[in-house]
Parts: C-alpha cells; sequence; structure tokens
C-alpha cells in the first residue's frame, strides 16, 4: 500500500500512526458490554470534537455537561461549547496576565526596597493614606441621602419570563453597573427594583452577584408594582418602540426603565407594558442628536442610566448622548441643524 | 451491513470535518453506478428570505416596500412566483451600480505555502514550513487547502509521511482531514485502510464511534440518513434503506432532495416499492415541498419505467390567461395544464380550512401572546363589532400601503383614485388606516379624505396599533371571496403562525386573495397582477400526477411558488 513516488515511502507514516495504537492514548474504557453512562459519552464526544480541531472546551464541569446534555437541538449544543470555550479562553488569558504582572511587580519592587530603609522617617503629610473605605463611605452617604431625598428611577423586573437565563444573568449584569455607576454620581437616584418576586430568577442572581452585600444595598427592592407606588401622572415609561421623544429632563417625573435584555426579537414589549397600564411612554432622542448607523435603538440599562445621569446633572443632550456607543452613531448633527430642529420642536 | 457500517464513517466524517460543504454525494464504492459529472451540479436551493430585503429602501415601515420599483422594467406577473425577488435585488443592485465596480478579479502570484504538485521529501516539506507564516498549524492547514482544492492523495500522504517521521505521531485532527480527502477523491482502498488505523488507534471509536458521533446527538442530521440510505441503496438492502427512510420521517426530520433522489432511482430496477414511493409525493404535497429538476427528473423516469400502465411524463406549464380579477369564477382555460389540457387543483380554500385559518389569525397574529403588542382590546372590540355590523366586504384595502404605492402625487389623492376605481364596479369595499390620516395635512387633504369615506367604509386604527392584522381579520371574515390590495408580503404575520401547517395554509389563502398594485400613475388605468386560479402544489387526480418543481439555477425565495410543471399520465 501507498507506492513509492520518486524514491519516497509514502506509506511509512502508516506504520507509526498504527504504532501508537499500542501506546493507547485511550485506554479500554469500561469494555464493549456496558454501555457507557450518557455523561461519559458526552464527555468523550467533546473530547474527540477539541481533537478535531473544533471551539470546544477544554475541561468541562459535571454540571456543564448535564446542561449540554438537555439542551435540545444539535445548533445549541454547539453554541453552548463555543460559548464555554470562549469563557475559558478569557479566563486562562487573564490568569496568564496576571501571572505576568505579578511577576513584572516582584522585579520592579527591588530598587524600592532599597530605597525606602534610606529615607525611612516619617514624611508630614495632611492627610494619611486615602483608601478606598473612605471614598465608599462617601458613596454611602450619597445613596443614603439619596434615598431620603432623590428622584426615584424604577427598573420594571417583570420581564422574566421573556427571557433565557442567560438573558436574565446579563440582566442582572448590567443592573450591576447601574447600580455602581449610580452611586458613584454626584446627585444619585434613588434606585427602585420593582415587581422583585421572591424566588425570582433575578433575586436569586442579584443575590448570587452582589452576596452578603445584598442586604446592605442602598436601593429599594420591592415586590410591588410601579403603580402602586408613585402617582400614575408621574410615571414615564422609558421605552425605545414609544412614539413620543424625551425632549427635556423632568426632575419631577420617575422614569422606568424595563429590566430586560432582549437576544431575540421581541419588539414592543416593554410598550405593550405601558399600554396597559395607560402610563406615558417615551423615547430617548437618538434619532434627533445623532446620525444612526447601526445596530438597534435599545440600548443597555448602564447606558441609560449613565445617559440619565448626565441629564439630571447637566441637563444637554449632547453631553448625555456621549454614552450611545460610538460604533452605533456616525457622530452627532451639526450644531446649527440642531438647534433649527430643537427651535421646531419646541 | 459492513458496507452500510462503512456508509457511516464517510457519514462521519462529515459530521465533524467542518470543510466538507458541498452537497454533492460522496462517491467512492461503485464509481460506475453514478459518476461524478451526473450528480455533479448545484441543487437550486432556496435561499433566505432576507435576500429580498437588503436594498435600500425595500424595508420600511409602511407598506413602502417596492417604493424604488421602476416603472420601465415589466413586472412579473405575480410576487408569488419564483425568481421574483431575485429579478428584484439584481435591479436594484444595477441601480446602485454595483456591477460597475466589481472588477476582474486579479490573478494570485503562486506563494510559498500553496500547494505542491507532486509528493515532497520530507526536507522540502521542511523548508516550507519553516517559511510558512503560521508554522504552528502548517500541516492542518495546508491538508485543508488539498482538500479545498481537491488534489491527489499522495501529496498529502507525503505530508503525513513526513509529520510521521517529524514528530513521531500523527494527530487525530489531520487524520481526519485526510479521511475526508481520499473520501472526496473516490479511493475506497485507502478509505478501508484509514477506517482501520482510527478503529486501533482510537478506542472510542471502538465502543460505537458512530454511536458515540451519530446517536451522542439526540437526532442524527437527514444528511446522515441520507448517507446511509444511499450506501443501502447501492448495496441491494432496498428493506434497510426504507427502515431507515420511515425512521427519519419519523423522528419529524425532512428528507433530502438526494434522498428522495436515490429512493426513486432504485425504485427504477427494483420492483414493489410503488406505494411508498407515491406516498414520498403525498409527504411533498402535505409540506409544500417542490422537488429539483434533477429529483423531477428521476421521478418521471420511475414513472415512465413502470410496467403494466404506460406513464407519460412530459414537462409543461400552466396557461394563467389574464381574466378579469373581480369575477370570482375564472375562465375555464385558466389554470389548465398545456401538456394535457387537465384542470389543476383550486386554490380555494376549503370550508373546514378557512376556519381553521380565521380561528388561528385571530388567536396567534392579532391578539398572539399579549393583545396590546398590536392594538388594545378595547380597539379590538370596536373593530369587531364594527365588522359584524357591516354586510360582507368585497375588497378590504390597507389605506397606508396603497396611498404610498406612488412616489409622486399626493397620498390622499392615489388612496382615492384606488377606491373610486374599486368602488365604480360596484364593489363593497372597506379602507383600513390610521387615525394620523385623518388630520389634514399636505399629503392627507381632508376633502379627499372625505370622498374615500363616501365611496367605502372607513376604519381607522390608533397611530401606534398595527393596522394589517385588522386587514387580515376583516378579509377572513367577509368570507372566500374578499380580496385585499397590498403590496406587503406579510411575513411579519405569517411568521407569528406557530406551525408550518397553519403558515402554509395562510401562504395558500394569501396567494388566492391577495391584489398586489405593482405602480401606480396618476391618470393611468388601475391595474393589479393576476391573481392565480390554481394552486401549485404536487397533485394528483385519478390516473394523472401533476408536479412543480424548481428549475436548476433558478432562486427560489420562500415566499415564491415554482413555475414549471412536470405532467405526468396514465395511457393505459
Amino acid at each position: 500500500k501507498g507506492g513509492t513516488a520518486e524514491g519516497l515511502d509514502l506509506g511509512a507514516w502508516k506504520a507509526v500512526a498504527r504504532s501508537e495504537a499500542q501506546g493507547g492514548a485511550f485506554p479500554e474504557a469500561g469494555g464493549q458490554e456496558g454501555e457507557p453512562s450518557p455523561l461519559q459519552a458526552s464527555r468523550e464526544l467533546v473530547e474527540m470534537w477539541r481533537q478535531a480541531g473544533k471551539l470546544v472546551p477544554e475541561h468541562l464541569a459535571e454540571d456543564e455537561l448535564r446542561a449540554f446534555g438537555e439542551l435540545p437541538t444539535k445548533s445549541a449544543r454547539k453554541k453552548y461549547l463555543k460559548y464555554l470555550a470562549i469563557k475559558e479562553g478569557h479566563k486562562k488569558a487573564r490568569k496568564e496576565k496576571k501571572a505576568s504582572e505579578r511577576a513584572a511587580k516582584v522585579s520592579c519592587r527591588d530598587p524600592e526596597m532599597e530605597e525606602e530603609p534610606s529615607g525611612g522617617r516619617l514624611r508630614n503629610t495632611f492627610l494619611l493614606q486615602f483608601w478606598q473605605r473612605s471614598m465608599d463611605a462617601l458613596y454611602n452617604w450619597r445613596a443614603a441621602q439619596a434615598m431620603q431625598f432623590g428622584q426615584p428611577l424604577v427598573f420594571d423586573m417583570s420581564y422574566e419570563q421573556h427571557m433565557s437565563r442567560r438573558e436574565v444573568d446579563n440582566t442582572v449584569s448590567q443592573l450591576l453597573e447601574c447600580e455602581g455607576w449610580n452611586r458613584r454620581s454626584a446627585d444619585p437616584f434613588h434606585l427602585y427594583f420593582c415587581h422583585l418576586r421572591p424566588g425570582s430568577a433575578y433575586l436569586q442572581e442579584l443575590a448570587r452577584r452582589y452576596g452578603p452585600a445584598w442586604e446592605r444595598l442602598l436601593v429599594t427592592a420591592t415586590e410591588q408594582p410601579h403603580v402602586d407606588l408613585f402617582p400614575r401622572d408621574r410615571l414615564v415609561y422609558l421605552t425605545a418602540d414609544s412614539p413620543h421623544v424625551l425632549r427635556a429632563f423632568d426632575h419631577n417625573k420617575v422614569y422606568i426603565v424595563g429590566a430586560m435584555v432582549d437576544k431575540s426579537i421581541q419588539t414592543g414589549l416593554s410598550l405593550a407594558n405601558a399600554k396597559r397600564l395607560k402610563l406615558a411612554t417615551a423615547r430617548l432622542p437618538l434619532d434627533e442628536y445623532l446620525q444612526w448607523e447601526m445596530g438597534a435603538k435599545n440600548l443597555t440599562l448602564d447606558q441609560v442610566i449613565r445617559i440619565l445621569l448626565t441629564m439630571k446633572d447637566t441637563g444637554k443632550w449632547e453631553e448625555a448622548l456621549r454614552f450611545v456607543p460610538s460604533r452605533k452613531h456616525d457622530g452627532f448633527y451639526e450644531a446649527q441643524r440642531q438647534t433649527q430642529q430643537c427651535g421646531r420642536s419646541g | 451491513m459492513g458496507s452500510l457500517l462503512f456508509s457511516y464513517t464517510r457519514t462521519n466524517a462529515r459530521s465533524i470535518c467542518t470543510l466538507l460543504s458541498h452537497s454533492r454525494p460522496l462517491v467512492f464504492l461503485h464509481p460506475s453506478v453514478r459518476s461524478p459529472v451526473d450528480t455533479g451540479a448545484p441543487r437550486v436551493r432556496c435561499s433566505s428570505t432576507r435576500e429580498g430585503n437588503k436594498f435600500p429602501g425595500s424595508y420600511r415601515n409602511s407598506g413602502t416596500k417596492w417604493k424604488d420599483f421602476p416603472s420601465r422594467e415589466k413586472p412579473p406577473s405575480s410576487v408569488f412566483e419564483a425568481g421574483t425577488a431575485k429579478r428584484k435585488a439584481e435591479l436594484f443592485k444595477r441601480k446602485e451600480g454595483k456591477d460597475l465596480a466589481e472588477g476582474p478579479e486579479k490573478p494570485r502570484r503562486p506563494k510559498e505555502n500553496d500547494i505542491p504538485s507532486r509528493p515532497l521529501t520530507a526536507a522540502e516539506w521542511k523548508n516550507r514550513k519553516e517559511s510558512a507564516r503560521a508554522p504552528q498549524r502548517f500541516e492542518v492547514k495546508m491538508m485543508e487547502k488539498m482538500l479545498a482544492a481537491g488534489s491527489a492523495i499522495d501529496v498529502a500522504q507525503s505530508l503525513l509521511a513526513y509529520v510521521a517521521t517529524e514528530t513521531g505521531t500523527v494527530s487525530y485532527e489531520l487524520l481526519l482531514r485526510y479521511l475526508t480527502l481520499c473520501v472526496h477523491g473516490n479511493h475506497p482502498a485507502e478509505v478501508f485502510d484509514m477506517y482501520d488505523i482510527m478503529r486501533q488507534r482510537f478506542k472510542t471509536l471502538d465502543t460505537g464511534a458512530y454511536s458515540l458521533f451519530i446517536k451522542g446527538f439526540s437526532t442524527p442530521s437527514a444528511r446522515n440518513y441520507g448517507d446511509a440510505i444511499w450506501g443501502a441503496v447501492q448495496h441491494g438492502e432496498s428493506t434497510t434503506a426504507w427502515e431507515l427512510y420511515e425512521e427519519m420521517v419519523g423522528k419529524g426530520l425532512s428528507p433530502n432532495q438526494e434522498t428522495w433522489q436515490t429512493l426513486f432511482d432504485s425504485g427504477l430496477s427494483g420492483q414493489g416499492n410503488e406505494s411508498k414511493l407515491q406516498s414520498i409525493l403525498l409527504h411533498m404535497r402535505d409540506n409544500q415541498i417542490y422537488p429539483g429538476e434533477a429529483l423531477a427528473k428521476s421521478i418521471r423516469a420511475w414513472f415512465e419505467s413502470l410496467p403494466g400502465n404506460r406513464w407519460e411524463g412530459s414537462w409543461a406549464t400552466v396557461e394563467t390567461s389574464a381574466f378579469p380579477w373581480l369575477s370570482l369564477r375564472p375562465p375555464m382555460s385558466s389554470g389548465v395544464c398545456r401538456s394535457c389540457r387537465a384542470q389543476l387543483e383550486s386554490i380555494q380554500l376549503s370550508e373546514e380550512e378557512y376556519g381553521q385559518l380565521k380561528d388561528r389569525v385571530m388567536s396567534d397574529v392579532i391578539q398572539g401572546r399579549d393583545v396590546f403588542t398590536k392594538t388594545t382590546p378595547q380597539e379590538l372590540g370596536s373593530f369587531m363589532s364594527f365588522v359584524k355590523k357591516r354586510p360582507p366586504f368585497d375588497v378590504v384595502i390597507d389605506g397606508l400601503n396603497v396611498a404610498n404605492t406612488s412616489s409622486k402625487g399626493n397620498q390622499a389623492k392615489t388612496l382615492l383614485a384606488v377606491v373610486s376605481e374599486l368602488a365604480s364596479q360596484g364593489l363593497r369595499v372597506l379602507v383600513l388606516g390610521r387615525k394620523h390620516m385623518l388630520k389634514s395635512s399636505r399629503s392627507w387633504d381632508r376633502s379627499h379624505m372625505a370622498l374615500i369615506q363616501q365611496k367605502a367604509d372607513c376604519f381607522f386604527t390608533e397611530n401606534i396599533s398595527e393596522d394589517d392584522p385588522f386587514l387580515l381579520y376583516a378579509a377572513l371574515h367577509s368570507g372566500n371571496h374578499c380580496r385585499f390590495v397590498s403590496r406587503d408580503l406579510m411575513r411579519d404575520h405569517k411568521a407569528c403562525l406557530p406551525d408550518s401547517s397553519a403558515r402554509r395554509l395562510f401562504f395558500k389563502w394569501q396567494r388566492g386573495h391577495q391584489l398586489v398594485l405593482p405602480n401606480f400613475l396618476p391618470g393611468q388605468r388601475i391595474r393589479f397582477q393576476e391573481i392565480l386560479s390554481y394552486d401549485t402544489i404536487v397533485q394528483t387526480h385519478e390516473s394523472s400526477w401533476h408536479i412543480p418543481y424548481d428549475v436548476e439555477g433558478l432562486e427560489r425565495c420562500s415566499y415564491e411558488v415554482p413555475k414549471q410543471w412536470l405532467c405526468l399520465r396514465s395511457t393505459s
């Protein structure tokens, strides 16, 4: 087999490939008679895929494997493995970066260590070293003030049944960011998490992500709907599907943001909600100020809260809409046209 | 059975190797039976519906979808005819001048890591690898290139020999790609060898690689089954083939055209599967599947080979003589097969189907999961009582869609022209619109709107409500004779229907009841595209079969139907 051409032995590699078999990269697993368990079978399947050069993770935890086995379709399984592989890659890269940073620190520290004993006297300083702790105390002070006197901002947490597990996780990530940006602002909102049912996936994930800090968080998390907490005429539901444009930020209104990530296309969900409750709606003036290029007009929750915080502080849309991702638009309309538009609208 | 197993190997390699993207059946056992040339032609596939949406101005909100359709081009006779979307796409491309931008492709200069034309020695390979841009994955990349170019296996063998001597091992990935190359290049002996090696080398293959790779998924793909069936047919095991086929259909998989072709081809020689093969045709009918040209040829050949009653096949088209679209009964010559003069099935829905569709549109399209997404309960209630109070309509007009037909001229004027044309023929017209149309503006003149309201019944929804669902409901409620005027293809509403049988029903009703106004010039006579009086579907009648098929090379969108027919009749 594999005759020689021009003096080349084209069949030799087969012997190599065969001889390796005797070494036995795969041990006799369980023998022929015992059908391997489904978990073991899927683990072997993933391993063979990895060897075939597909994008799959190197290590699979037991629960991930179980989740993999429960997925209904082939494409769902492929997507899940790809997601895990990418996650694993990020984790690995982070670890490597940390290790190299640590190594760099060690090599940098040596000269400093020599320096310090030489100038070892206490310096005369105005402040003790400023720790993050002090900043946190300040932020919490402000947040506590906002809880008493601040303008309410409502996150409507009634979209759980419209989201997949991944989408709920992403929503909670965005909520965490929202709370972070709000806490660090000069004049925070009083955040309300409305419709937050006990035992809901939202609550589980929030409690998991915040840990013990969840109990101490300076936000109002409530099972009550927003329409029960505030007078209806003060409520404005922010939704990209609204026909009305938010022209100016009103300090007396209570804005509602739907806490939802929509990876499929479920248009008009929050508008339908607002219609049902007969609430006023508004959308951000994205088309009015930005030359929109691509992407959906729905923004992430943290982008929305940063826009609202800026509007609250400055009242300038040009400032606030800087938080719209720049890949989505091609810059602001020129100032001249803007004043025209504002004139027409106002 | 050994050969059957063997065809799994092929399947296996295909399912794991991403490189195998071609659709023709692999040939390696009996090249005499099926030469690669005769199956080599690409099959016509239904292109994605998204294809049609890419051009500018084609997906604007309210019925302006075909705004840019130039009037000098002869519009196709029906929007639902195969190839219309493709033609439209080309038209827009031409308009944008994209054709000019595409220059002739530059010839590539041969590079260091191009495929060698002859087997190389280890030293030569080493040289190449060192000068390559990414030496880590050089071997795999090289093998992929060979696969893409379909080069001879001795070159690949020399590469493997080099890898084996260099590293003392050959990776699974590389072996897999080589196996694929062997399968493609039709080297059965080599494939058997590889099969041996892989079985020895990887113990997991022993404990049933196939059950791992194929059963490992909850459902093997239709292609897996297709390959296995092909393998069985090639070895005369038609019972096995049919068992596999039934298993596949039982699992809810849709068989490939190639699989059907295999079965029909096998029916040429073997007898006794007549009812089964005819049940395939009925399956196509039920699922509104159209065979490709190659499959249609196989079907014809099988019918003509049947002993006893002599079948005669011919390629035909169907007469679509224009008839006054308003009369409910088309003239007899329409919908007649040009070959045998038989009348094809009517596009009209049966009483039962009609009732079903009406319920489904109400529950899934209008109400859906949440009534508030498209309308409000109050509005829906008032609309339903509005429709109930009035006698059935003959025509329902999508006001905004029709008004936007013409880019020139006033919107209300366009709508008025269409309404008065229809009203002058003594038809009961309903115009659906939104409330903003009543607010006098430059394009919505109050006097025109008053005239429209005189000539027709009107219903205006809230500005944020959708008007299309109301249109569908009103047309369905008025009865089977009621048509609707819109250029909207209603694909989003069709997508609201959860199961495919309801979608097919909707599509059939739409083809039979939608009037399309392709373009409108003020002062010109209003002409709608003709509605075909017959249904385009696989159909049988006593001693004849009529099978629509996709012409090779003609792209068809999901909302289009083929024009060509295979006419089969028994002459005994």
